[in-house]
C-alpha cells in the first residue's frame, strides 16, 4: 500500500452514488456495495455524506466482536469478518462509531469496505475513490493533498469520551486537530447570523430580501 | 485483538484446558474398559487426541472469557432455556441444526462451489472423526467371532453390539467408512483448489497458513489413508507401514493445529445458534428506538447488553450532550459525521454567504 | 401509417424496457478477462476515459482509466455501469416489420427490410418530392456517423430535410459562440479551470448532469476561487458554492446584464482588450443602462444584493472562468441568454489565456463533434454553411457531385417533425434519436408519427419512438463499433471497439452504406471501416471552422486526443481557442452583441401559475432508451418526481410523496411530489428521462428559440394539483417503463 492514503472530505459530496456503484464492481464485493452514501435529510438540503471504512488502529467493531471474526492485515486494514467465524450476530454493526459494517442476512455474515483489498494490495486505488467525480473520496499521498487541498488532514476523532484513531483521514479546516462528536446535529441547515436568521438552504428564504 | 490478557484469564484458561484432557483421560481409561480394550499401536493418536483436548479447552476458555462472548454465552442460554420457551425452541433447534449445520444453506447463499467444498469437507471429516476417535480411544472394537472367521462383532464400551457376516453391504460400509468419507472429503478439496485457484477475490485474499495449510494438512491425511487401502488390496501390503506411518504423522499435526488454527471453527460455530435464539428473542421483544430519528434500529436487549460490553472493554460513549451514543443508529452515526465535518468547513468560510453562529457548532477546534 | 401495432404494455412485454441487474456472465470473478479496452464512455459529453473488460466477446466490467487525462479514472454511476448495456436481453438483433394493428412486430430478413426502406424513399419522393423523405440523426453518434449520415441525406437521398437531436441539446450556446466568437466550441480546455479565481456556473446541475466537472471546480475553490451558481434549484455544487443566485427560470439575463451594469459603474471593464480586440461594445454599453441592479434582480427574480455581490466577486478578479449548460440553453430566447454570458467574459478581457475562460458544458455523447460533420439542416462538413456557394463547392469536390445536386438548407427537428405533422414530410429515416421522450409536447408528436407513410428506425433497443416504425434495423452500441468523438473541451477522442455486434445485428455506418448503395450512390459509400469514413472527413473539414485535417486515429491515441482545429499533421492541435486576443471572425475580432431580456412564449398566468422546469438525474442518460434498462441505475432513482417547495406544496395541500398532476395546456403527468426547500416556491421540476405518463415532455412547450430553434424545455405555465395513485395500464409497468413503483 505503499505510502498512499485514503482522504475524505465528507462536504465535497454531491450525492452521485458513483462510489456506491463502483463498489459493488470491486472483485471482492461483487454486486454488493459495501459503501454507505446517506442522503442526509433530502426536505431541507441536498446534502449527502460518504462513509467508508475508517480503518480505525485499535477497531471497536473486532473488540466487542464475540466470534473474534474480524481481523487487521498488517498495514492496518480492518477486513471483513472472517466467513468461518462470523455468527452474525450485529455487535459490530452496532458498535461502530463510524457506522461502517453491514449485516446481510442471505450470508449471515457482517462485510465491510476493505478498502478494496483486492486492489490495494497490488498497487491499485480503491473502487470508489477512483471514481468519486468530486473526489469527497480520495486515495492518493499525503504529500499530494497537503498540496492541493486547503485545510489539514486528521485521523483523530472523539466519540464522547472514547478517543479513535484511523488510518483513513478527514479533510478539516486548518487548525483543527481533531473531531469532536459531542452532541447529535438534527438540524441539516445553517442559519445565518443576521437580526432576522434564515435557513441558509431554505431557497425562499433565501429570495427575501 | 486479545486484550488485556491477566494471568489470571491464564490460568483459568490452563485449568479449563487440563480439566477437558483429563475427562479425555478418564474416558479413555473408563470407555475402553481400564484399557482392556486400547490398542496400543493407537497410542499416538489418542496421545494427539488428549493434548487437541487440552488446547481446545484451554482456547474454548479464552474465548469465552472475552466480554462480547460472555454476554452472548450467558444470554444465548438464557434464552434458550426459558421455560416458556423450551418446547418452542427445541423445535426451532432442530431447524436450525438442518438447515444451517446439517444443509449449510448460509454458505450456499455466498457461493455454490464454496457450499458444495465446505459441505464434503465438513461432513467427509465429521464421519471420519465419528469413527476414528472411539477407534483409537477403545471405545469401539471389531472382533471375529469366536464361533466363525466370517462374522464380525461390533463392541462399543466393551458392550457387544452387533454382528455382520463379512461381504455383507453392512461389512463393505463398516472396514470402508473411512475410505468413503477421505472420498468426499477430496472431493471438497477439489471444489476449494478449483475455487482458490481461479476466483480473483479469493486469489487476493487468501494467505497460506489461514486458508491453504489446512487443506494441505487434510489432503495428506486423505490421501496417506487411501494409500493404505490401496497397499492391503492392491499392492499385499507393500510399504504398509510407512504409510501408515506418513498417515499417523499427518493426523497428529493436524489434531495439534486443531486448537489454534481454523479448524477451531469447529467448535465457535455452534454459538452461531445461540444467536439466533438471542436475534429471536430480540425481534419479539422491545425495540430500541434511535434517539435521532427516532426509527427502530435494533433489540432494546442487544443495545442495552452492548453497553454493558462497551463498559467492560472501557468504551466510553457518553456524548457532552448527555446522549449515550450507542442510542444512535449507524445511519444516524454517519449522517452526523458528515453535518459535522461540514460544520467545521461552514464555521471556516467555505459555503454560502454568512457562516453560522458560532454556538451552533458542536464540532469544537483543537483538542 | 405508423402506429404502434400492439398497445404499449405488450410491446413492453416483448421489447422492454427491462432492467438488468446482473453483468453478462453473474458477479463472476473467475479467471481474467481476455482483454482490457481503453475506450470512453457513452454517456454524455464529457466523454471520460474508461478501460472495458472484455471477456469471450461480451463487455463483463469495467476499470477506471487513471491515464486519461481529462478524468483521471473518475467516472460518474452511468459511467460506472454503462457496461451493463451490452448483452441486454433486450438487444434488437433482428430488422422487424410493423405487421400492423394487433399483429405486432414480425422479423424479416436484413434483404426485405433494406429493400422495403428503399422502396418507400423512392417511392415517397416520387410522389412527393425529394424533401418529402426526411433524416433525424443523434448527437450521441460518432463523428464517422455524423458524416455519413448528412453525405447520405444529401448525396444519397438528396432530401435537404436533416436535422439532429443536438438541436434539443447544444444549437442556442452553439449559436451565440459563432455569432460573438466566430467559433462554435467551448474556448477552453477544462485545465484551465483550477487556475481560475472566479468562476461563474450558469444553469447547470454539475453534479448531476456533468458530475466529473465538480473535481476541476473544487480545485479552484482549493486555489482560492469564489463560486457563483445561477440555478432555480439549490444543486449539489450550489449547496457549498460562495454565491447561489436561485434565479427564476428565463431570468439570467437580467443578472448578466445587471453584473455587467455594476462593471461598467464601477470600471471593471477591460477597456484597451475590448478596444483592441472587438467590435460593438458602444451599443451594448449603452444598452446595459437600464439594467440597474433593481432593474435586472425583477427580471432576474432574486434580491438585488446577490447580483451586486456577484458583481464584485466577477468584476475585478484577475482570472476568471463562465461555464453554461441547458440551464440557460433551453429557452426560445437561449441565443440571447448565452450571448449575455459571453459578453459579460468579453468585456472583463479575461479569454484567450491561462486560467481565463469560457465554456458551454456539451450534454450528449458527442455533443460537440456530431455538431460540426454536416448533420445539421444548414450546416456542411467542417461546420460549413450549406448557403455559402464557396463552402458548397468545396464539399460537392470531396464528394465528387455537382455543386447544384447538393440540397440548400432544410427543416431543423421541430419544425420538421411539425411538417411531418402537417403532411409535407411522408417519409421519415431516424437513428439515435428518441423523440417520443425527448421533444416537447409528447402528444403533438405522437401525433405527427402516426402521420407518416412509412418510417424507419434504426436503433439497438426498441425504443419508444420505435414502437411507431414500419420497420426497425438493429444497429449497433458504441463499445460495437470504432470510431472518434469530440469531446466538451473540443478534444477528438478514439472509441475503440471492444466487442462484435451480436449476429444478427449491423454497424450504423453499414446499414447506411448497404441503403446508399440501393439508392444507386454505392460508389460514394464503398466505406469499409470507420477509419476510411474518418479520412474523407478529415478532409471535408480541410480548412473549415472545425478543421480535423491533420488529425490521424494515431495521433490520438498517442496523444490521448487531439485538440481541433488541427489543420496539418505537424499541428500541436489547439486546447484554447482566442489566444493574443485573435478571434475567429474574418476580421479577427470578437462581436459583442447587445441582449435585450424578453418574456419566455409563456410564463405562468392565473390559470396555469406555476413554473415547470424540466432537466436530468444524474443516474440517466438523456430519453433513457440505455441507462432506464440498467437495474442499478434506475434503482437510484427509479420515477420522475415532482420537486416543489414546501410553501407552495402547503398552499396546493400537498404532502411529501403524494400523487401529484402536472398539467399544461398541452398534457399532464401524474408523478410522486418530492416537497423540498431547495427549490423556488414558484417553479416545481421534473426530470425528463421517463416516457408517456411520465414524460415531463408532455407539458412542456413547443416553442423555438428563432435563430438556434432549440426548444424552451426550461420554462412553462403549469397548474399542479394532489392526484390519486394512477391504477391504469401504463401506470402498471414497471418504473422502466413508464409505470408507477
Amino acid at each position: 500500500m505503499s505510502d498512499l492514503a485514503f482522504f475524505i472530505d465528507y462536504s465535497r459530496c454531491i450525492g452521485c452514488q458513483s462510489c456506491v456503484q463502483a463498489c459493488g464492481e470491486c472483485d471482492t464485493h461483487r454486486g454488493r456495495p459495501l459503501i454507505h452514501l446517506e442522503i442526509v435529510q433530502r426536505a431541507d438540503s441536498v446534502q449527502t455524506t460518504p462513509q467508508v471504512c475508517m480503518h480505525c488502529e485499535d477497531p471497536i467493531c473486532a473488540r466487542v466482536c464475540p466470534a473474534d471474526a474480524i481481523k487487521q492485515t498488517p498495514d492496518g486494514v480492518t477486513q471483513s469478518s472472517l466467513k468461518e467465524r462470523c455468527i452474525g450476530c450485529s455487535n459490530c454493526v452496532m458498535a461502530c462509531p463510524f457506522g461502517v459494517p453491514r449485516y446481510y442476512a442471505d450470508i449471515n455474515q457482517m462485510v465491510k469496505c476493505d478498502m478494496c483489498y483486492d486492489r490495494t494490495s497490488t498497487g491499485k486505488k480503491p473502487m470508489c475513490a477512483t471514481v468519486c467525480p468530486s473526489q469527497a473520496l480520495c486515495f492518493t499521498t499525503l504529500e499530494d493533498i497537503q498540496k492541493k487541498r486547503r485545510g489539514t488532514t486528521i485521523r483523530e476523532w472523539t466519540f464522547g469520551d472514547e478517543h479513535v484513531k484511523t488510518k483513513v483521514f478527514v479533510v478539516v479546516p486548518a487548525e483543527t486537530n481533531t473531531v469532536h462528536i459531542d452532541q447529535l446535529r438534527r438540524s441539516v441547515s445553517p442559519t445565518s447570523a443576521g437580526a432576522k436568521p434564515r435557513d441558509l438552504y431554505d431557497v425562499a428564504e433565501l429570495l427575501e430580501a | 485483538m486479545e486484550r488485556n490478557r491477566s494471568s489470571s484469564d491464564v490460568l483459568r484458561a490452563t485449568c479449563w484446558g487440563l480439566l477437558v484432557a483429563a475427562l479425555l483421560i478418564a474416558g479413555i481409561y473408563i470407555g475402553s474398559r481400564g484399557l482392556r480394550d486400547f490398542d496400543p499401536a493407537l497410542v499416538p493418536y489418542a496421545g494427539a487426541s488428549v493434548f487437541a483436548a487440552f488446547g481446545i479447552g484451554y482456547r474454548y476458555s479464552m474465548w469465552l472469557q472475552r466480554p462480547p462472548t460472555r454476554m452472548y454465552w450467558f444470554r444465548g442460554w438464557q434464552v434458550f432455556l426459558r421455560p416458556s420457551r423450551i418446547p418452542g425452541n427445541i423445535v426451532r433447534w432442530i431447524k436450525l441444526l438442518l438447515k444451517e449445520i446439517l444443509a449449510q444453506n448460509f454458505i450456499r447463499n455466498r457461493s455454490r462451489v464454496r457450499w458444495a467444498s465446505h459441505w464434503f469437507i465438513s461432513w467427509g471429516c465429521l464421519l471420519a472423526a465419528a469413527i476414528t476417535f472411539p477407534l483409537s480411544f477403545g471405545w469401539v472394537r471389531f472382533e471375529t467371532a469366536r464361533n466363525s472367521q466370517e462374522i464380525y462383532d461390533a463392541y462399543v464400551f466393551g458392550i457387544h453390539l452387533s454382528s455382520f457376516r463379512l461381504g455383507t453391504p453392512m461389512a463393505l460400509l463398516a472396514f470402508n467408512v473411512l475410505d468413503i468419507a477421505a472420498v468426499m472429503v477430496l472431493i471438497g478439496l477439489f471444489f476449494a483448489v478449483w475455487r482458490r485457484a481461479r476466483d480473483r477475490s479469493a486469489l487476493a485474499e487468501q494467505q497460506f497458513s489461514q486458508d491453504l495449510l489446512p487443506l494441505v494438512m487434510l489432503f495428506a491425511i486423505c490421501i496417506t489413508g487411501l494409500l493404505l487401502t490401496v497397499s492391503t488390496h492392491l499392492l499385499r501390503g507393500a510399504h504398509y507401514l510407512f504409510l501408515a506411518e506418513l498417515h499417523a504423522v499427518a493426523v497428529i499435526l493436524t489434531l495439534v493445529y486443531l486448537p489454534f488454527g481454523k479448524f477451531f471453527h469447529l467448535f465457535q460455530r455452534p454459538a452461531q445458534l445461540g444467536v439466533d435464539f438471542y436475534k429471536h428473542e430480540g425481534a419479539t421483544g422491545t425495540r430500541a428506538l434511535c434517539v435521532r430519528c427516532g426509527q427502530d434500529y435494533a433489540s432494546l436487549m442487544h443495545i442495552d447488553d452492548l453497553k454493558q460490553v462497551e463498559a467492560q472493554l472501557g468504551i466510553r460513549y457518553r456524548l457532552k450532550d448527555g446522549t449515550h451514543y450507542q442510542n444512535v443508529c449507524p445511519a444516524c452515526r454517519r449522517k452526523n459525521l458528515g453535518l459535522t465535518q461540514d460544520a467545521l468547513w461552514h464555521a471556516a468560510g467555505r459555503g454560502p454567504v454568512e457562516p453560522p453562529q458560532p454556538e451552533v457548532l458542536s464540532a469544537q477546534k483543537g483538542a | 401509417m405508423a402506429r404502434p401495432p400492439l398497445p404499449i404494455p405488450e410491446l413492453v412485454h416483448s421489447y422492454g424496457p427491462h432492467a438488468m441487474r446482473v453483468p453478462a456472465g453473474g458477479w463472476n470473478t473467475i479467471g481474467e478477462p481476455d482483454k482490457l479496452v481503453k475506450t470512453h464512455c457513452c454517456f454524455c459529453g464529457q466523454q471520460c476515459g474508461i478501460q472495458l473488460k472484455v471477456k469471450d466477446n461480451k463487455v463483463v466490467g469495467l476499470e477506471p482509466w487513471e491515464d486519461f487525462p481529462f478524468n483521471q479514472g473518475k467516472l460518474c454511476p452511468k459511467g460506472v455501469k454503462r457496461y451493463m448495456q451490452n448483452e441486454h436481453i433486450d438487444r434488437l438483433t433482428t430488422p422487424l416489420e410493423n405487421a400492423g394493428a394487433g399483429a405486432g412486430f414480425r422479423p424479416i430478413s436484413w434483404d426485405a427490410a433494406l429493400d422495403r426502406t428503399v422502396g418507400e424513399i423512392r417511392r415517397i419522393q416520387q410522389s412527393y418530392g425529394n424533401d418529402a423523405f426526411a433524416i433525424l440523426t443523434g448527437a450521441s453518434l460518432t463523428n464517422e456517423k455524423a458524416y455519413l449520415m448528412g453525405k447520405f441525406a444529401r448525396v444519397a437521398v438528396r432530401t435537404a430535410n436533416i436535422d439532429y437531436n443536438g438541436r434539443l441539446c447544444m444549437v442556442s450556446a452553439g449559436a451565440a459562440s459563432k455569432k460573438i466568437f466566430g467559433i462554435d466550441r467551448s474556448a477552453n480546455p477544462w485545465s484551465d479551470i483550477p487556475k481560475a479565481k472566479v468562476v461563474i456556473v450558469a444553469g447547470s446541475n454539475i453534479a448531476e448532469c456533468s458530475p466529473i466537472t465538480t473535481e476541476y471546480l473544487w480545485q479552484a475553490r482549493e486555489n482560492g476561487a469564489k463560486l457563483i451558481v445561477l440555478d432555480p434549484r439549490m444543486t449539489p455544487i450550489a449547496r457549498t458554492c460562495d454565491l447561489f443566485i436561485p434565479v427564476r427560470s428565463g431570468g439570467d439575463i437580467g443578472v448578466f446584464n445587471g453584473i455587467l451594469h455594476i462593471m461598467v459603474k464601477r470600471g471593471w471593464i477591460a477597456r484597451d482588450f475590448i478596444a483592441a480586440h472587438t467590435i460593438g461594445w458602444a451599443e451594448v454599453e449603452k444598452s446595459l443602462e437600464k439594467y440597474t441592479p433593481e432593474y435586472s434582480a425583477k427580471l432576474a427574480g432574486v434580491p438585488a444584493q446577490m447580483i451586486i455581490e456577484a458583481a464584485e466577486m466577477w468584476g475585478p478578479a484577475p482570472t476568471s472562468f463562465l461555464m453554461h449548460a441547458r440551464g440557460i440553453e433551453h429557452h426560445s430566447k437561449g441565443v440571447q441568454n448565452c450571448m449575455a454570458a459571453i459578453n459579460l467574459v468579453l468585456a472583463s478581457g479575461r479569454i484567450g489565456r491561462e486560467g481565463c475562460g469560457y465554456a458551454m458544458i456539451t450534454g450528449q455523447g458527442n455533443g460537440q463533434g456530431a455538431r460540426e460533420q454536416g448533420q445539421k439542416c444548414e450546416q456542411l462538413p467542417g461546420m460549413r454553411d450549406i448557403e455559402n456557394p464557396e463552402h458548397r463547392k468545396y464539399i460537392a469536390g470531396v464528394w465528387g457531385v455537382p455543386e447544384e445536386s447538393i440540397p440548400h438548407k432544410g427543416l431543423s427537428a421541430v419544425p420538421l417533425v411539425e411538417a411531418i405533422h402537417a403532411g409535407k414530410i411522408k417519409g421519415l429515416l431516424l437513428l439515435c434519436f428518441n423523440p417520443m421522450v425527448s421533444l416537447p409536447n409528447q402528444q403533438f408528436i405522437g401525433e405527427a408519427l402516426e402521420k407518416l407513410e412509412y418510417f424507419a428506425v434504426i436503433d439497438f433497443f426498441m425504443s419508444e419512438t420505435a414502437r411507431y416504425a414500419d420497420v426497425v434495423l438493429p444497429g449497433s452500441l458504441m463499445e460495437e463499433d470504432e470510431g472518434t468523438t469530440t469531446s466538451v473541451e473540443g478534444r477528438v477522442i478514439h472509441h475503440q471497439k471492444a466487442v462484435d455486434p451480436p449476429p444478427g445485428a449491423r454497424e450504423d455506418w453499414r446499414i447506411i452504406c448497404d441503403v446508399a448503395k440501393r439508392l444507386g450512390a454505392g460508389e460514394k459509400f464503398s466505406f469499409s471501416s470507420p477509419r476510411e469514413i474518418f479520412e474523407e472527413l478529415r478532409v471535408a473539414s480541410r480548412g473549415g471552422i472545425s478543421d480535423y485535417y491533420g488529425i490521424s486515429w494515431e495521433r490520438i491515441d498517442q496523444e490521448k486526443g487531439v485538440f481541433w482545429p488541427c489543420p496539418s499533421a505537424d499541428h500541436p492541435g489547439t486546447p484554447r481557442l482566442y489566444e493574443n486576443g485573435r478571434f475567429a471572425h474574418p476580421d479577427g475580432k470578437a462581436h459583442f452583441q447587445v441582449v435585450e431580456w424578453r418574456p419566455a412564449a409563456e410564463e405562468p398566468d392565473e390559470q396555469y401559475p406555476i413554473v415547470l422546469t424540466t432537466g436530468r438525474v444524474v443516474s440517466q442518460f438523456l430519453s433513457g432508451t440505455q441507462t432506464r434498462r440498467i437495474g442499478a441505475l434506475l434503482d437510484q432513482y427509479p420515477e420522475p418526481r415532482c420537486e416543489i417547495h414546501p410553501r407552495l406544496a402547503e398552499k396546493l395541500g400537498i404532502k411529501n410523496d403524494d400523487f401529484v398532476t402536472v398539467e399544461s395546456r398541452r398534457g399532464a403527468l401524474t408523478v410522486r411530489a418530492m416537497v423540498v426547500k431547495t427549490i423556488r416556491p414558484d417553479t416545481v421540476f421534473v426530470p425528463y428521462h421517463w416516457p408517456s405518463e411520465r414524460a415531463a415532455n408532455n407539458c412542456t412547450i413547443r416553442a423555438i428559440d428563432p435563430i438556434s430553434n432549440i426548444p424552451e424545455f426550461k420554462i412553462c405555465a403549469v397548474r399542479v394539483s394532489k392526484a390519486q395513485r394512477p391504477t391504469n395500464a401504463m401506470a402498471a409497468l414497471a418504473a422502466e417503463a413508464g409505470g408507477i413503483s
